[in-house]
């Protein structure tokens, strides 16, 4: 078979490409992981529908209970979690951890917010493609980013 | 430019592969490991990489196009249709100036492939929901695609040394 030029062995032009990748990676991880440090404001998640805000609140205010957001003929429902709680505390102890946000269900066919799971620290986000919603949580931590909680 | 019977057969067998890998891709979600939107082994590149060593930029375009157009109208989502757009249109002129450049093995055009791709699909992210909320993904995405790319090269890689063992003339 004829193909143009090809090699399959690697070489230094390669290492250059990959070294390229991993600069961008790491250049775009500082740009946007960096960026969300402590503000001194509560964490705060902000529900953006269509790119327009839709809702703001404390990650605290779901302990009062689930909220659901829909866009098209998709729905998800924002629910309450804490990072650490999953460890059993001893002598009846309140759970403690990072409280945040996660996807407790979505109808949307990739289920991709739900498997992100719990997000904790500012510029964290879930993103539902094909609802087109996205929760983002901005502001520093509550409480230096460690809160005690009573679940139940 | 015009084709032969033969490319244009080619062309559309190729197409046909390509769609039948997406789907085959659906079988192992990569996301499960990984849940972050977009993320996926990309198989159907190997596909692009070896239709623009064999056939050429040109061919290799019309073979991303119509997979994507049919990838789209297929799943019924023309949000999908921007993504695969966006994401191949990308990935294909990262490759086309790296295989110009002429120094890097198919490992190294596969994975510049496979990061333009995702940052293609970021782009259609941000451009999709009016927000920058999805750059929070680029780089894991971009960490991703060094495996992902590494692993449609080296596809792409044996079946040219198959390839080269027959007397099939492609172009």
């Amino acid at each position: 078979m004829r193909t143009r030029s090809w090699s399959s062995k690697p070489n230094g032009w390669d290492a250059l490409v990959v070294l390229a990748v991993i600069a961008l990676a790491l250049g775009s991880a500082l740009a946007v992981w960096g960026g969300g440090g402590e503000s001194g404001e509560a964490l705060t998640a902000v529900v953006i529908i269509d790119g327009k805000e839709a809702d703001r609140f404390s990650p605290a205010d779901l302990l009062e209970g689930p909220r659901t957001y829909s866009n098209g003929s998709y729905t998800l429902e924002a629910a309450y979690g804490l990072r650490g709680a999953e460890s059993a505390p001893l002598d009846h102890e309140p759970p403690s951890g990072e409280a945040g946000v996660r996807v407790a269900w979505a109808d949307c066919p990739t289920q991709d917010c739900v498997r992100t799971g719990l997000i904790t620290r500012s510029g964290q986000s879930i993103v539902c493609l094909p609802g087109r919603i996205i929760i983002r949580l901005e502001g520093g931590a509550p409480d230096g980013g460690i809160v005690d909680a009573v679940v139940g | 430019m015009r084709l032969t019977t033969k490319q244009l057969t080619l062309c559309a067998v190729l197409t046909a592969l390509a769609l039948a890998l997406s789907y085959l891709e659906n079988l192992f979600p990569l996301a499960l490991a990984i849940p972050i939107p977009g993320v996926k082994l990309g198989l159907a590149n190997i596909v692009t990489v070896f239709a623009l060593y064999a056939l050429g930029a040109f061919q290799a375009l019309m073979i991303l196009f119509a997979r994507c157009l049919l990838g789209g109208m297929f799943a019924g989502n023309m949000n999908a249709l921007l993504f695969s757009l966006l994401g191949g249109a990308a990935a294909m002129l990262a490759m086309i100036g790296l295989v110009r450049l002429g120094r890097c093995s198919v490992y190294g055009v596969s994975i510049g492939g496979a990061a333009a791709h995702n940052c293609g699909q970021i782009a259609a992210a941000v451009l999709t929901l009016g927000s920058t909320a999805p750059l929070y993904y680029l780089p894991v995405l971009l960490a991703v695609s060094l495996a992902a790319g590494a692993l449609t090269g080296l596809a792409a890689a044996c079946l040219f040394q198959a390839l080269d063992h027959t007397n099939l003339r492609i172009s």
